[in-house]
């Protein structure tokens, strides 16, 4: 009952010499473990026996070993091993089968009654493994005939699970033992003279004449019993065949599994068949051999040395030379592994290193012809770890460099504590570098392919590397004849809608980072009298002030003032974006001082179209603008301001009247002053005429414009300066609302001073106030804040008590 | 490149990494290849009550193509370098295809 493979034999039974299930595999290990529980035979069969196996029909088992092959407690009396033997004497096969006979005396055969299933003699216990519960045991890799159970499957005991002879089978068993113990050469004789052709059944003819007779009543009662004489498992002769002691050879399951599937007439026949005219042997051995007897390569599979002797001088030779062949290589695997062990996983992990080195080093070679390419290629990574301290001391430095450095290291490491022959590792390694450097080289002369259509391929075999993987899509580009075009039309249409506003933007980055490279590009300054440098240095200028012009023509600040348009001014609109705005410090380094003020102008003049000045006002009902419209104008504050600041800093008065004025005239004031942003500009151009007129620079007469424009101001505000302070006291930030009152109570007159702190004494009296709730560094933070404005027109809170 | 690139600056940063199968690991990363192969160091399985199989597992290489999500620490993520080096990828992806 051995469905599905399972081994159902009793731990007593199994002696893991006898012939597997189909689907099993052998598991080595598990006769270790029941080695060692040999003494107490550990599992009781009741303990663990579920009773499904009550349920099973009996009546149907018949064939079951046929079907998986039976599992059989191994006969260590019943020695039939004519396989092992022979092929071990292989050279003087006739000889030796007498011997053999002669040798293998029935006694254990006599010793142990045929129908009773009693174990075998004590050593079938033996599992072979004891030996591994030793220490350090090396097992001896001796292929053992006996492994392969072969010949005790013929005869074995009847065990427990075989109990139903009858009388005449168990009588045709003695008898059969009997004759066993005959003279050898009795049965030689008779198999020479009468081949066992037995006309009854196919798989009588099965027996090869080796086996001493059989009589037909044993073996029919064996049919009968569904124990057809079959061969389990190949003979013990292939080990030997195959070269190497222990080796199985390729296929070898295979050749199991054939032997398996084979009909018993697989039997290799045994010598004294062989003496024997071949004429005599030749047709039931072709005819027997079924074709998966074959192997793959067309050649018989050779299993018995004796088996050679059958083929044809074809066969003969081609098995022959495969042999050769086989034992060639093993040879050859020999030679090789003296070397084995000779040196450590460091050693072999240290040399990878190298070769891993070398490649990059490599990479890096190619890279040293074009550190653009690497900066194309790798440019964040270039940068920002030139940002962040890597290494390298600037950007551009090639990545070999970096890699030879790198390999100078290990030098020095294997100089340090390994071998002490720095010398001779480093001309390794140099020697592997130019290796590889060629390796590379001719990679890169190859034609580059992108891909290989092999004949009878299905499809074609992209090449792929690290710089350019396999591409999984292949989208065809429409052709840039009438892909663009329709939507040019549009962005023509409408020049502030949101696609083309950011379509500007991209285009004032890719005209910015052209400049950036451009500088990077920057000739050393020529020297006097060198004109090749000269030449070059002002080729390089005009170059960069052709990027510069095509930078302003994208910055669009030159687009003509529609009033009372409905569409920002572009390049408002392209300050209404986060990115538009990140960029103005970049660009300001890019452009001359008149392309400053143009955008500073253009700034002031759509100050109250700002997206930071028109949006900034809260929603009422609310104490701040909406979160998306603060972060809009920190960025503003952060990236833009300092800008202009940086600018406004250094103009000239004149310009700084003129800005005024446009605030005046241009901006709705009111509004402008209750955003942080407009305050800030307003702030900027007040306090930069307070420095000009404290380094007396100022003419009169421009002084006298500006404190008209002053006034104008002055004027607008006053009734609105207490909605200039975001929100309420509690809510914070209002130190820019200070600042800017400072601004303007040191340029105002003593009059205005007094209208000025009758306006916000409130709020003062309030800052104070609350600032005494605070916890002591707010609050003094607050008071600052106050002060600031408090001593602009000569105060101080202190006097407030 | 750009993704390699990128995810060579982010060497010994934790990130928390979510593959295809929904499993979300933190670890530190230590190295990346140009698969998008990922070595992590100490991970820690985010939802170890799922995948107790996990809870021995010191460090693991994730094959590229497994990943869904790679989160990142927001502070090591130089973003104006990074836009920039789109715009590099994408204008030389333009220059490739034509």
């Amino acid at each position: 009952m051995a469905f599905f493979g399972f081994d159902t034999t009793l731990p007593r039974d199994r002696d893991g010499s006898g012939p597997r299930g189909f689907f099993e595999t052998p598991d080595p290990f598990a006769q270790v473990a029941q080695a060692s529980a040999l003494d107490d035979d550990a599992i009781d069969f009741e303990d663990t026996y579920d009773g499904l196996g009550d349920q099973l029909d009996d009546d149907q088992d018949e064939f079951n070993d046929d079907t998986f092959g039976g599992p059989g407690p191994e006969s260590s009396g019943r020695d039939f091993d004519f396989f092992g033997k022979t092929a071990q004497v292989s050279d003087a096969i006739g000889e030796e089968q007498v011997r053999y006979s002669l040798q293998n005396p029935n006694a254990p055969r006599v010793a142990q009654p045929v129908a009773q299933p009693v174990q075998p003699a004590p050593q079938a216990k033996r599992s072979g493994y004891e030996k591994y519960s030793e220490p350090g045991y090396i097992p001896d890799l001796q292929a053992k005939s006996s492994v392969w159970g072969v010949s005790q499957k013929k005869t074995e005991p009847i065990p427990a699970s075989r109990k139903m002879l009858s009388l005449e089978e168990v009588e045709a068993q003695m008898r059969h033992s009997s004759n066993a113990g005959a003279p050898a050469g009795d049965a030689f004789l008779r198999s020479m003279v009468e081949p066992q052709f037995h006309p009854q059944s196919q798989h009588l003819q099965a027996i090869p004449d080796g086996y001493p007779p059989v009589h037909p009543e044993f073996l029919q009662a064996q049919l009968r019993q569904g124990h057809l004489p079959q061969m389990a498992h190949p003979p013990p002769g292939m080990p030997e065949l195959y070269g190497g002691p222990g080796i199985m050879p390729p296929g070898g399951p295979m050749h199991m599994l054939q032997n398996i599937n084979a009909p018993p007439q697989n039997l290799p026949p045994a010598g004294p068949r062989h003496a024997g005219p071949p004429q005599v042997q030749r047709p039931p051995q072709h005819q027997q051999l079924p074709p998966n007897r074959v192997s793959s390569n067309g050649m018989p599979v050779i299993t018995d040395p004796q088996q050679l002797a059958n083929l044809t001088p074809e066969q003969r030779n081609a098995y022959l030379m495969e042999d050769a062949k086989r034992a060639k290589r093993n040879h050859k695997i020999f030679l090789l592994s003296r070397g084995n062990g000779l040196m450590t996983p460091q050693d072999k992990n240290f040399i990878t290193r190298i070769q891993l080195q070398q490649l990059v080093a490599a990479a890096g070679s190619i890279a040293d012809s074009d550190p653009e390419a690497v900066l194309a290629e790798d440019f964040y990574y270039q940068v920002c770890s030139q940002i962040r301290g890597a290494p390298r001391q600037h950007p551009h430095q090639p990545l070999g460099h970096f890699a030879q450095t790198y390999l100078l290291q290990t030098g020095n490491r294997l100089g340090g504590h390994r071998r002490g022959n720095f010398q001779s590792a480093d001309n390794h390694m140099q020697r592997m570098q130019q290796q590889v450097q060629r390796a590379v080289e001719a990679a890169k002369a190859k034609p580059k392919n992108k891909q290989l259509i092999i004949e009878g391929s299905l499809g074609k075999i992209a090449f792929s590397n690290a710089k350019a993987p396999k591409p999984m899509l292949n989208i065809k580009r429409p052709d840039s004849a009438d892909g663009p075009k329709p939507k040019k039309l549009q962005s023509n249409l409408s020049l502030s809608d949101r696609k083309s506003i950011l379509t500007n933007v991209e285009n004032v980055y890719s005209a910015l980072m052209a400049m950036e490279d451009m500088e990077r590009t920057m000739p050393p300054p020529p020297e006097e009298g060198d004109a090749e440098a000269i030449q070059e240095h002002m080729e390089w200028r005009q170059k960069l002030h052709t990027l510069n012009q095509k930078l302003w023509r994208s910055l669009k600040v030159m687009e003509p003032i529609v009033p009372n348009s409905t569409t920002p001014h572009p390049f408002i609109a392209f300050l209404s974006y986060p990115k538009g705005k990140k960029a103005i410090p970049r660009i300001f380094r890019h452009i001359d001082q008149e392309q400053r003020v143009t955008i500073l102008t253009m700034i002031v003049v759509h100050l109250d179209s700002l997206d930071v000045v028109r949006l900034a006002q809260p929603v009422p009902g609310e104490a701040q603008p909406s979160l998306g419209m603060r972060e809009a104008i920190d960025l503003f504050s952060l990236a833009v301001m300092p800008c202009l600041l940086g600018y406004v800093n250094e103009a000239p008065f004149n310009i700084i009247i003129g800005l005024l004025g446009l605030v005046i005239n241009q901006t709705h004031v009111q509004t402008v002053a209750r955003t942080k942003v407009g305050l800030g500009i307003l702030t900027m151009l007040l306090s930069r005429a307070e420095i000009v007129k404290e380094a007396g620079q100022a003419s009169e007469h421009d002084w006298q414009q500006w404190v008209e424009k002053f006034n104008v101001l002055f004027d607008t505000l006053e009734p609105g300066l207490n909605d200039t302070f975001p929100g309420t006291i509690s809510s914070g930030d209002d130190m820019y609302v200070w600042q800017f009152l400072a601004a303007v109570g040191i340029g105002a007159s003593p009059e205005q001073q007094q209208r000025l702190v009758i306006a916000v004494k409130d709020r003062v009296m309030e800052t104070v106030g609350y600032s005494k709730t605070l916890p002591a560094d707010m609050g003094s933070q607050r008071l600052s804040n106050v002060n600031l404005f408090m001593r602009a027109i000569g105060l101080d809170v202190e006097l407030l008590g | 490149m750009l993704f390699f690139s990128f995810f060579k600056t982010l060497t010994n940063q934790t990130v928390t990494i979510e593959l295809k199968n929904d499993i979300r690991i933190r670890g530190t990363l230590k190295s990346v290849d140009q698969y998008l192969n990922i070595k992590l160091d100490d991970i820690e399985v985010l939802d170890l009550v799922k995948y107790p199989h996990l809870s021995s597992v010191k460090n693991m290489f994730i094959r590229g193509s497994v990943v869904r999500y790679v989160m990142l620490p927001r502070s090591e993520v130089d973003v104006g370098l990074l836009e920039d080096a789109t715009r590099r990828e994408a204008a030389n992806q333009a220059g490739k295809a034509r």
